[in-house]
């Protein structure tokens, strides 16, 4: 009895004193946290801002609110627990006051915003890969429900490699946000192109005789059962002496047009002084967005070889064209320049229509056709409607940003950037105003807030969907271990 | 009296077996101090739960992380081994205690720890490329949960109890250990069969266990990523780099096979006869040696190699030119014995960084003797990381260094070399999220914490080693290349390509080195130059002169131009003259001849120093 008196005296005092010195606080800076999560908007769906105080400190107190709702969460970690999330932002904006405990007092950090804005696509397909360099060892395509921590592996080519028998997997795409219809590469061993579709698998060999690979950059079209992707030639080089670290070329590109119903693919564009790549369709299914680089005569670079044709390549420089599609009969108008980024020394890639038409947005560096391992690619963006054109600089950083995708809403996108070290590519998403203009990107929210500082891989090729795949991983495993790849025909090119 | 008499021997022979740890534990220290640290460096343990939990979340991941946790200790070659000799001698004693071996056929029992023993031992070239975590520790850690197992079946002697023992305890074991606890089910299974168990109980046991053996792999590796016709052997290597799966597999079988058929050993007790119970005891103690024996791999090529590895990665490079003097004195009077390249390209590094390398380069014997492996180890997976780091070119190391953890996992090494590459390039953030993940690590810390402090203070970057020497050399113009696996042949491209504009006094002294060993006297003659006028060195290094001076042979002005010492002169006149004796022999001969008094000259490398496979 006498030592749960003690107990209760002693806990009391201890409440005071916390009590006393919140009360009472004096006023301090910004707290350092990370993620910054600082004044962000956030989608009322997301998974719990949690991040990490960096301050050294005492004791942390760490108070959110919105409307009526408080919640309180002490420690140098900020997780907040997912319910009590759900209800400060149903109630709109979130304000957050940090305490802490520095000495004897309470100093009161600056307090910050968190907007609070509409809905995202609750899931995010994309690739889990060591960063940078040609070994794909450990591959994993996975869907998180960003709307909590959950993750779930799609496909990882561990399932089905052994030893030096492994496999490349890349550029899973979706049909208007969708899974019904989903496809992904397999390079090297048990290859193919896997598509599914409204639930049937196929595993397809997209090389013929007349395409100088199999298919790569995939872009479903948005009304038609047609993929327009590119083909590409591509290689690695490695940087001697610069944070880029490596290079990114190819040696050879081309556009090809895969139609589901005949399992035929014919050339979109194949100009033989010209790199095509990134097809993208326009909304209406009627414009294909896709850069290509003025090149020469291939054969001169080619006949240097090695590290110096590596090096030409490098300095290729892709500009933005459009072509007129007409989906019922497949034919093509001739190629249109819609940004001659070359004319100004600048190479743009990657780029992608919002989901209403209006906006376009582009990767843009000085060179290349890949801007994750360029730290000067950022992001541009088109006005359509209006015919302008800016930097989006709200968005960008002094590192990379590359590979971007518009929710099905179009007031959300999703960009891969390397901000935080340089190498490892991170998701950041961000909200679009009616202005055009991004909120401030923040970090994918992860359960724990150190996660992504410690985490030694990248994630690329995000993608949106409404709902999560369809298939399982080890049915997918299963198909692609006992299924050959189905030879695709190849088709002579429609002009109009 | 008399049955005492008669067990005398076999008795004796019984003690004799805690001679085996002992002579095992000596035998690591005097023999493997550098493979054990090398298994060591390739592994990697970290004090942080998120690390932890990702190992958690696997099949047999908890029996690895204990696995990486004790590899740690190898930092410290003996107290490492002494824990390695200690558990497998655990291994021994409880599987003869479980198995009620008599004691005067204890030794028995050691055999099974000695195919571990021969097992981690024989590894060789292995040990660079295995990705299996925490494997060094896996078998004897497996081996013991297999024991465990035994003696938790035999208490149970109610059939329910039995069932949900066998079902619960192989479920959570198979969780733990992977292949060990199936193992470990097997061999408590047999024994319960032949145990006096009742049979509804023996039944009951046999079910759960089969149930465990079939469906656990199933069940558990269903969920993860990991390949499923590996689940039954999870916890044991796989095909790894070009080595079989059952290479890596099949020498631990015969293992756990003793473990399965150990239950029959309860016969034993019948054997009895001074004579059999002796040779039974003496041929198990001779097996227990002859098998680590015969198995160890030995090669005093490989065992220089990990030494200069290791010095280079200590920066101790005047240890790595010793620890080749060694090897080379040890090897005087064996004419086919050469170093592998490895060893020279490494020793030629570490002449350049103790500023020796015109003084000493044809000191050492040149060569490729090829390493003792059947199977591609390109030379990029040992000591890429070294030489690009060393030489200036970070974007290789880098690339090599992911290569190498995409290959076979994260080690302390890999994770050094990221850290001092990104500080090279200036990197801060990139550094600090390596050097954060080894101030986790009980060996690393400290270096960790050294590091992070050029990081804070980047002046104090240009003043500290590596890096002192290492930009000075990264003073070329950013250029995109591959090395194509060939990194010694990548260097000597490197060095032999156009001057930089920044050219420093050291990059003219790296250049002149590479272009000396590529034996074209223009590209000599260039480098020569620059070099003494950037260097402006008081007398220059003897191999230089012997270059210089042959290259002058046809060329007065620069014969005289350069103040060759006497000794330089007299070994040419003294080369030119052994010259013509040997005009009629063909050219191995020939070499052979010069290389009994003039093998140390440049001149002998000029001509009969040819034809060498670089990597």
């Amino acid at each position: 009895m006498r030592k749960i008196s003690v107990y209760i005296i002693l806990s009391v005092l201890i409440l005071a004193s916390c009590g006393r010195g919140v009360q009472n606080p004096v006023s301090g800076s910004d707290a350092a946290i990370f993620p910054d999560y600082r004044n962000i908007t956030v989608p009322v769906n997301i998974a719990p801002a949690n991040f990490m105080i960096l301050d050294t400190a005492g004791k942390y107190i760490t108070l959110l609110e919105s409307g009526d709702v408080k919640v309180k969460v002490t420690g140098k970690k900020v997780v907040i627990p997912i319910r009590k999330w759900r209800k400060l932002t149903s109630q709109g904006n979130i304000t957050v006051n940090i305490f802490e405990k520095k000495g004897k007092g309470w100093i009161r950090m600056n307090s910050f915003g968190i907007n609070v804005a509409d809905e995202i696509d609750p899931y995010l397909t994309y690739r889990v890969i060591p960063p940078l360099f040609e070994s794909y060892q450990r591959l994993t395509i996975n869907q998180r429900d960003i709307t909590t921590f959950s993750e779930k592996v799609v496909y990882a080519n561990s399932m089905v490699s052994h030893g030096t028998q492994t496999q490349c997997i890349n550029c899973h795409s979706f049909k208007n946000w969708h899974t019904d219809n989903m496809q992904f590469h397999i390079r090297q061993y048990l290859g193919g192109t896997i598509m599914y579709t409204n639930g049937k698998l196929e595993k397809l060999n997209m090389k013929t005789d007349s395409t100088i690979s199999a298919a790569v950059y995939p872009s479903w079209h948005p009304t038609h059962d047609y993929i327009a992707y590119s083909t590409n030639m591509t290689f690695q080089n490695i940087h001697t002496n610069h944070t880029n670290r490596i290079e990114v070329f190819d040696d050879e590109s081309d556009l090809i047009l895969y139609n589901l119903s005949d399992k035929a693919v014919s050339i979109i564009e194949n100009d033989s002084t010209q790199f095509e790549c990134y097809p993208s369709w326009a909304p209406d299914g009627k414009t294909l967005f896709y850069v290509s680089a003025y090149t020469g005569n291939p054969s001169d670079f080619k006949k240097a070889g090695g590290a110096a044709a590596a090096n030409a390549n490098a300095t290729f420089k892709y500009s933005l064209y459009s072509k007129r599609f007409n989906p019922e009969n497949r034919t093509w108008s001739p190629k249109q320049m819609f940004y001659d980024a070359a004319a100004v020394d600048s190479s743009v890639t990657w780029p992608r229509v919002s989901p209403d038409g209006r906006w376009l947005l582009c990767c843009i560096s000085t060179h290349g056709v890949f801007p994750p391992n360029q730290e000067v690619s950022d992001l541009i963006m088109f006005d359509l409607e209006k015919g302008t054109r800016r930097y989006v600089d709200e968005i960008n950083s002094n590192k990379s940003e590359s590979y971007h995708s518009w929710a099905s809403n179009g007031k959300w996108v999703v960009i891969s950037s390397r901000r935080e070290d340089g190498v490892h590519t991170r998701l950041y998403l961000s909200h679009l105003n009616e202005d055009g203009t991004f909120t401030k990107p923040f970090l994918l929210p992860q359960k724990d807030p150190e996660f992504s500082h410690k985490f030694m891989y990248s994630f690329n090729i995000p993608e949106f969907t409404v709902e999560p795949v369809k298939v399982s991983a080890r049915m997918l495993a299963s198909f692609i271990k006992s299924t050959d790849a189905k030879q695709v025909n190849y088709e002579s090119k429609r002009e109009e | 009296m008399n049955q005492r008499k008669e067990n005398k021997i076999p008795d004796l022979l019984s003690k004799a077996r805690w001679i085996l740890p002992v002579l095992l534990w000596v035998a690591l220290i005097l023999f493997s101090k550098d493979y054990l640290m090398k298994v060591e460096e390739r592994s990697y343990f970290e004090f942080d739960l998120f690390w932890l939990s990702e190992y958690l979340c696997k099949p047999s991941g908890v029996l690895s992380l204990f696995g990486l946790f004790l590899t740690q200790f190898l930092h410290i070659p003996w107290v490492g081994a002494l824990i390695w000799v200690l558990l497998l001698t655990a291994s021994a004693e409880l599987t003869r205690i479980v198995f009620r071996i008599p004691a005067h056929l204890s030794v028995l029992a050691y055999l099974p720890a000695s195919i571990f023993v021969a097992y981690n031992l024989s590894m060789g070239y292995i040990v660079y490329v295995m990705n299996l975590p925490g494997y060094f520790f896996l078998p004897v850690l497996g081996c013991l949960w297999a024991l465990l197992t035994i003696k938790v079946f035999r208490k149970s002697r109610k059939p329910v109890i039995s069932l949900l023992l066998a079902l619960f305890w192989g479920f959570a074991g198979y969780y733990i250990a992977g292949f060990y606890a199936l193992a470990g089910i097997a061999a408590a299974c047999i024994d319960i069969i032949l145990s006096d168990h009742s049979r509804i109980c023996r039944i009951m046991t046999l079910t759960g266990a089969v149930a465990v053996i079939i469906l656990a792999p199933i069940l558990f590796v269903g969920t993860t990523t990991y390949n499923i016709s590996n689940g039954w052997t999870i916890g044991m290597p796989e095909q790894i780099y070009e080595l079989s799966q059952s290479r890596m597999q099949i020498p631990l079988i015969p293992a756990f096979l003793l473990l399965i058929i150990a239950p029959f050993s309860k016969h034993l007790s019948r054997i009895s006869g001074t004579r059999v119970l002796s040779l039974i005891q003496g041929v198990s103690l001779a097996a227990a040696i002859a098998i680590p024996s015969i198995f160890w791999f030995r090669d005093d090529n490989f065992k220089a190699e990990l030494g200069m590895i290791r010095s280079a990665d200590n920066l101790e490079w005047d240890k790595a030119i010793s620890i080749l003097e060694q090897v080379q004195s040890r090897h005087e009077d064996d004419p086919a014995w050469e170093p592998t390249r490895v060893m020279v390209v490494l020793k030629d590094l570490a002449l350049i960084k103790t500023g020796r390398e015109g003084q000493r380069i044809f000191d050492f014997e040149d060569g490729d003797k090829e390493q003792k492996r059947s199977w591609n180890l390109p030379m990029s997976f040992q000591i890429g990381r070294i030489l690009h780091l060393n030489y200036g070119i970070p974007g290789l190391c880098n690339r090599w260094l992911i290569e190498e953890t995409v290959f076979f996992g994260s080690n302390y090494q890999t994770y050094k070399y990221h850290a001092m590459n990104a500080i090279l390039l200036n990197d801060t953030q990139f550094a600090l999220k390596y050097l954060d993940k080894l101030e986790h690590t009980l060996f690393y810390r400290k270096w960790a914490r050294e590091q992070r402090k050029l990081c804070i203070d980047r002046s104090l970057v240009a003043k500290t080693a590596p890096y002192d020497m290492i930009l000075p050399l990264m003073c070329y113009d950013d250029q995109v290349c591959s090395d194509f696996q060939g990194c010694e042949f990548f260097l000597l491209e490197h060095f032999n390509g156009p001057r930089p504009d920044n050219a420093t006094p050291l990059y003219d002294r790296v250049a002149l080195f590479f272009a000396m060993k590529n034996k074209q006297s223009t590209l000599f003659w260039t480098r020569f130059f620059l070099y003494l006028d950037s260097n402006n060195p008081k007398k220059i290094d003897r191999y230089y002169q012997e270059a210089a001076y042959l290259f002058s042979q046809n060329n007065k002005e620069l014969m005289e131009a350069i103040p060759y010492d006497d000794q330089v002169k007299t070994l040419y006149n003294s080369f030119v003259q052994n010259a013509a004796k040997t005009g009629k022999m063909n050219h191995e001969e020939a070499r052979q001849n010069f290389a009994v008094n003039l093998r140390h000259t440049y001149f002998y490398y000029y001509y009969y120093v040819n034809e060498l496979v670089m990597f």
